[in-house]
């Protein structure tokens, strides 16, 4: 093979200015990392750092029990189960509570958002007795539900369906309200009766901060799982972790923390993609 | 014969001591365009608004075909500056929205909607979603969806202000096309001289403190555009620009009345 002569005087094969690169530049070439990466990175990071730390024995396993236990407790209570059920059971529980007290939110709270937002008089209303619970701790009126619906599952799903409730009808009002009034008045000037105007303008308008309001209820409900979860439950990941905080199990802890952890992002992406199939405008412009 | 006749309009809004609007009367006819010029604060807006029915008057009348406006209606039909369409729904739906709102026939709805997807040139982008769209595209969509409803007169509130001076341009004669071809009405307000008269059958140059009309002119840039005469042509012809001046002077010296 021929080699090329030397040059000279030495030119660099591309002059950089600083500039970033031409759009023209075929694309792919140089990996770009996206989000996933990240948080991929992210992840691993965390999980390589507990691994280290219980590794180098500088915490004892009874504060943070090392990943391979976590793991080894995982596959154990997949079969065998702790506290008389099985890892899904405990799921199965835990998940049925929270679908429901969702479902009772969304029936209750958006027909009642959209009073709110649509009527002052009902925003009068219901404004003070909305603020007065909403930023109450679960726990504080948890003996108050116990004493007046007992120790069932109503109880229990009550607790989580308030919890949900709240972001779910101050979203929806907000929503309703902040429907443009050029939309409204344009929709009046084509012929739209009060229901036209709610069912084609103001709901559709809505339904962006409705799923919000919705996903941000979500989270609340699993932050008062365990808060439930204590009223005389045999089942339930807050029971396992409680019951297992009890005798210092420290990995079936922290096992059920990942669990309820995973399970709430499956089912706030799951949300997320159902707000963009349903709302691909949102957070356009237009 | 007019459509829409407004007799000694007055508008004073709650807790406000000067009038919004003093003394406007004003009347359009079904082959006038009519238009508003003024600076922001002049009451155009609201004279708009009480057109529309959005706004009660305070003193004075506003009469459609006869019969006092007291709330919005299908023959009234308005055109916002920045879009008021429906994002959920496509271009051809955002253009039968009026239609099926009043629970018109399907056929003919759809008969109504192609002829005026074609009529503003959206025939193509009919199944886009409208937040794809272009502004002055979306601003199409506005005066189609209008079109389209049961209006007898069109309401355009500053419809092209917020798009750049080319795409302005092609849409001022495109509302001249849809004016003509659709036998509507139509009033419009803006703060653009250049658009007020190149567009106006008769226009109105209004002042503030309190909103009022001070000058009535007839231009006839329009109906030389009609007759085949060039955009750029008019637009630079001594006689526009001549007129042109005299407005903004007139402006000018409002302003300064205002100051004093």
């Amino acid at each position: 093979m021929p080699t090329t002569p030397p040059a000279l005087i030495a030119v660099p094969d591309t002059l950089d200015f600083g500039n970033p690169p031409a759009p023209s530049a075929p694309a792919g070439r140089r990996w770009q990392p996206q989000a996933a990466h990240w948080a991929a990175l992210s992840i691993a990071s965390l999980l390589l750092l507990w691994w280290a730390l219980t590794a180098s024995g500088l915490i004892a396993p009874l504060f943070l029990p090392p990943p391979q236990a976590v793991l080894a407790r995982f596959g154990e209570l997949l079969a065998g189960g702790y506290m008389d059920a099985t890892l899904p059971q405990h799921l199965l529980a835990s998940l049925q509570r929270m679908l429901l007290a969702l479902l009772a939110a969304v029936v209750v709270g958006i027909p009642l958002g959209i009073v709110i937002g649509v009527f002052p008089l009902a925003r009068h209303l219901l404004d003070p007795v909305i603020e007065f619970y909403r930023p109450l701790p679960p726990l504080a009126y948890l003996p108050l539900i116990v004493i007046w619906f007992g120790i069932g599952e109503l109880s229990k799903v009550l607790l989580i369906f308030l919890a949900i409730l709240a972001p779910v009808l101050i979203a929806t009002a907000h929503g309703v309200t902040s429907v443009s009034q050029l939309r409204r008045q344009a929709a009046l000037s084509l012929g739209a009766s009060r229901w036209q105007l709610l069912r084609h303008v103001i709901l559709p308008g809505a339904l962006p901060e409705i799923i919000t309001g919705v996903r941000i209820g979500l989270g609340a409900g699993w932050s008062t799982l365990v808060a439930a979860e204590l009223i005389a439950a045999t089942r339930g990941l807050g029971f396992m972790i409680q019951s297992a905080a009890q005798f210092l199990v420290t990995d079936v802890v922290v096992l059920g923390i990942i669990v309820i952890a995973l399970v709430a992002f499956a089912l706030e992406l799951g949300l997320r993609q159902l707000q963009q199939r349903l709302t691909p405008w949102h957070g356009q412009h237009h | 014969m007019s459509l829409l006749q407004v007799d000694k309009l007055g508008v004073t809004y709650p807790g406000q001591s000067q009038p919004a609007l003093h003394q406007v009367s004003l009347s359009l006819a079904r082959d006038e365009l009519l238009v508003a010029l003024g600076p922001s604060g002049c009451g155009k807006s609201t004279l708009l608004g009480v057109l529309a029915g959005f706004i009660a008057p305070s003193q004075g009348r506003v009469l459609f075909a006869g019969q006092p406006v007291t709330a919005p209606g299908v023959e009234r039909a308005v055109v916002f500056q920045h879009d008021a369409l429906l994002p959920w729904l496509n271009v051809h739906d955002n253009v039968a929205f009026g239609l099926r709102l009043q629970g018109a026939d399907a056929a003919a709805r759809e008969r109504i909607v192609a002829d005026t997807l074609r009529l503003v040139g959206l025939a193509d982008v009919a199944s886009k979603r409208t937040w794809q769209l272009s502004g002055g595209m979306r601003q199409r969509v506005g005066i189609a969806r209008a079109l389209a409803s049961r209006s007898q007169v069109l309401l355009l509130d500053e419809p092209f202000g917020a798009l750049d001076a080319f795409t302005r341009e092609q849409m001022q004669q495109l509302l001249l096309r849809v004016w003509q071809q659709s036998q509507r009405g139509v009033f419009l307000i803006t703060h653009d001289i250049e658009e007020a008269l190149f567009l106006a059958t008769e226009l109105v140059l209004m002042s503030p403190g309190p909103g009022r009309i001070v000058q009535r002119l007839r231009p006839t840039f329009n109906q030389r555009y009609r007759a085949g005469e060039d955009v750029r042509a008019i637009k630079s012809d001594p006689a526009f620009i001549a007129l042109r001046e005299s407005l903004l002077h007139s402006l000018f010296r409002q302003g300064h009345e205002e100051a004093a």
